[in-house]
């Protein structure tokens, strides 16, 4: 009796746990050495100061541009919370600019590139680079990613979901992992 | 106008500070040298907000300007090309530019923050079409003389409107929704009617208690039970709704077969709490009215039926794969509703759900519920307003006198989008589903068959559906028990055709 009352207390624990941390997006390994507080705005500044970091940076996509290398992405940088909903929001106003882009060396479906979905990029910081964005060219902060998990938001904050519209419409979200870089592919 | 006079008054202290610096220090100076030192204070009126520098800084400044950043018109006027009266034209008009492109500068700067304020940017308001729908209809049905077998209409003209107030007031949602089959006559001409259909308020008592529990909802939506009757017509795969939902038609009969049997009706008053578990196991458990969204229009009689509790525990397999369980539990009232089928009572739904979303072959669905329940004893033809309960047909009492009867019904449905080649964004669609409406009475089942064509004409659910869909329906309904036909004008019993063209965008 005794027992079965530990493993239930037990089972009840580690589902509040479970219930309470944030959704693991990313394999441990690939989260080894990451800084996931890095600041943003020193990079933008100086995007070559940080040259050979590993990253973690949340974000919604600006554009999406197939290139021979993998997926460009031009992406403004947005806080990653964790209430009501993991993940990157744009619930408070900022002034200035987050705009950066990466590179990701594979390939990503379409409908998960269309603007305003909203990522998190695990990478290595390269830099800046000089790109044409908006038809404007551009030095934008640039990284090259690991693995980046996208929510096909469509600018749409991710806690509104699953209630869309007038209609019940889980979220999909997908991880991709650069299989030149990493061989585990979600 | 405090800007100006604020400008006026510092240019003003300034050029007064700089001619005592120059009348004082070089009285033998050149008299261009001390036209420059004259002009300077208007240069330095350009920066307002900056602090009045002392008469040496100023002096200092005015020589280095001199020295390291020699403008064109100061090289000519050094060269003696132009006078100072065109070099301090020149200057001025440089200077009543700069100040008009400042001007406007901050004239945009207020309007941009005006701007961002209104609701409609600031996620506060938005209005969407939620789904609008032409259709036309075939049915080899036999109708009345004077009516048709085909017909044309707008089967949805639905407008949304929705937003989110504050982190505690996460939602608050309007859908209306107008069909031109609901045009009514009245003694001045044609009136369309409008129809109200949701309206709730979701409230969030704790943040940073989300998603876990998420939040409180209130107000009349649609059912968080099953799939299809938690999908709107803007993103359902087939233009007919489930017989799940409705089915039949007609009057009630004493064995609980015959009639419009509403298994699940869309829409209730509710009031449920909401919320997400490990990003894999979501639940609902509320309460709900029971006498569906329309009974406030049994006034003055109250809307305010026996109450039902319900449930939802959806298990997720991925982000989009599930298996759901489902329960509604409680008493039917069969008076003052418009949802009496199901007579009075003892009531309960019981289902389970799922949805396969493949990742291997992307493109492919498939899904189905299963749900089976009691009604109350005595139903009465839905729509019919009635005097309380009764058993048996005795008047006043419109009741059946069916026993409370067991119903159950399953479908099954898939579909596949096909992404690429000629045939790219064209979605073949396959359905089948079955409807008894007493597990004890035999010869009473309901059986459909859709075949259905899809082209997206754009496809980015759930923002945007524009499509166009082709449906063919193969119908069969055995009878109302044991020995029973059912005649030729039982749309039910009959095939159809639908061709719908639907613009969702939100």
């Amino acid at each position: 009796m005794m027992n079965a009352m530990r493993t239930a207390l037990g089972i009840f624990c580690w589902l509040m746990l479970e219930a309470c941390a944030p959704p693991q997006l990313f394999q441990p390994h690939i989260m080894q050495d990451v800084d996931t507080q890095f600041d943003f705005n020193v990079w933008r500044e100086a995007p070559s100061t940080s040259k050979g970091r590993k990253v973690q940076l949340g974000g919604r996509i600006v554009e999406a541009e197939p290139t021979d290398t993998g997926v460009l992405i031009i992406a403004e940088q947005l806080p990653i919370v964790e209430h009501p909903a993991y993940g990157p929001t744009d619930q408070r106003r900022r002034r200035g600019v987050f705009e950066f882009a990466f590179l990701y060396p594979g390939k990503i479906e379409s409908s998960a590139l269309e603007a305003g979905n909203r990522f998190i990029v695990i990478g290595m910081i390269q830099g800046a680079k000089t790109m044409m964005v908006g038809g404007a060219r551009k030095s934008e902060p640039y990284l090259v990613a690991r693995c980046v998990h996208i929510w096909k938001t469509q600018d749409r904050e991710i806690s509104d979901f699953p209630t869309i519209g007038a209609d019940y419409y889980p979220l999909e979200e997908n991880t991709y992992c650069a299989a030149s870089l990493e061989p585990e592919t979600r | 106008m405090v800007r100006h006079g604020f400008i006026t008054v510092i240019a003003g202290m300034i050029a007064a500070t700089c001619v005592g610096t120059f009348v004082g220090s070089s009285h033998a100076g050149e008299l261009r040298q001390d036209r420059r030192g004259r002009s300077t204070p208007t240069l330095v009126a350009q920066v307002a907000g900056s602090p009045t520098p002392t008469s040496t800084e100023q002096s200092s400044k005015g020589a280095a300007t001199s020295v390291e950043s020699t403008t064109l018109e100061e090289l000519l006027l050094q060269k003696g090309t132009i006078t100072m009266d065109d070099w301090i034209r020149i200057k001025s008009e440089q200077e009543y530019r700069q100040a008009e492109r400042e001007k406007g500068i901050e004239i945009l700067k207020e309007w941009k923050s005006k701007v961002e304020n209104l609701p409609i940017l600031s996620d506060k308001v938005n209005i969407g079409m939620n789904a609008l729908q032409w259709q036309y209809y075939h049915q080899n049905a036999h109708v009345g003389e004077g009516q048709s077998q085909d017909n044309i209409f707008i089967r949805r003209s639905e407008l949304l409107f929705w937003g989110k107030i504050n982190e505690y007031l996460p939602r608050w949602h309007a859908l209306y929704e107008f069909q031109s089959t609901n045009i009514a006559t009245n003694s001045s001409g044609r009136q369309s009617t409008t129809y109200f259909r949701e309206s709730y308020i979701d409230f969030r008592p704790f943040p940073s208690w989300a998603p876990n529990l998420n939040f409180i909802r209130f107000g009349i939506f649609r059912m968080p039970f099953g799939i299809f009757t938690n999908t709107s017509g803007g993103l359902r795969d087939i233009i007919s709704s489930p017989y799940l939902t409705s089915v039949g038609s007609g009057s009630a009969s004493g064995n609980g077969t015959a009639g419009t049997i509403d298994f699940l009706h869309e829409r209730d008053f509710f009031m449920d709490v909401r919320g997400k578990i490990a990003n894999r196991l979501e639940y609902v458990a509320g309460m709900m009215n029971g006498n569906n969204f329309h009974a406030n229009a049994a006034q003055p009689l109250s809307a305010n039926g026996p109450k039902q509790f319900y449930s939802q525990v959806r298990l997720f397999a991925t982000d989009v794969s599930w298996v759901s369980f489902n329960v509604i539990a409680g008493e039917s009232n069969n008076a003052n509703t418009f949802i009496n089928g199901r007579g009075k009572g003892a009531f309960d739904r019981w289902g389970i759900d799922a949805r396969y979303m493949s990742k291997l072959f992307p493109g492919f669905m498939i899904q189905g519920e299963l749900w089976q329940g009691h009604d109350g004893a005595n139903s009465v033809t839905v729509g019919t307003l009635v005097n309380g309960a009764c058993q048996g047909p005795v008047p006043p009492c419109t009741g059946s006198g069916a026993p409370g009867v067991q119903r159950r019904t399953w479908y099954v449905l898939a579909k596949y989008l096909i992404s690429d080649g000629i045939f790219e964004n064209w979605e073949p669609t396959l359905m089948y589903e079955q409807l008894d409406p007493s597990t004890a009475t035999s010869n009473d089942l309901y059986t459909r068959t859709i075949v259905g064509l899809t082209y997206y004409f754009e496809n980015l659910p759930p923002k945007i559906h524009c499509k166009f869909q082709i449906n063919y329906e193969f119908r069969h309904h055995q009878g109302t028990g044991p020995g029973t036909v059912v005649p030729n004008t039982d749309a039910f019993a009959q095939n159809a055709i639908l061709v719908q063209w639907q613009i969702r965008y939100m």
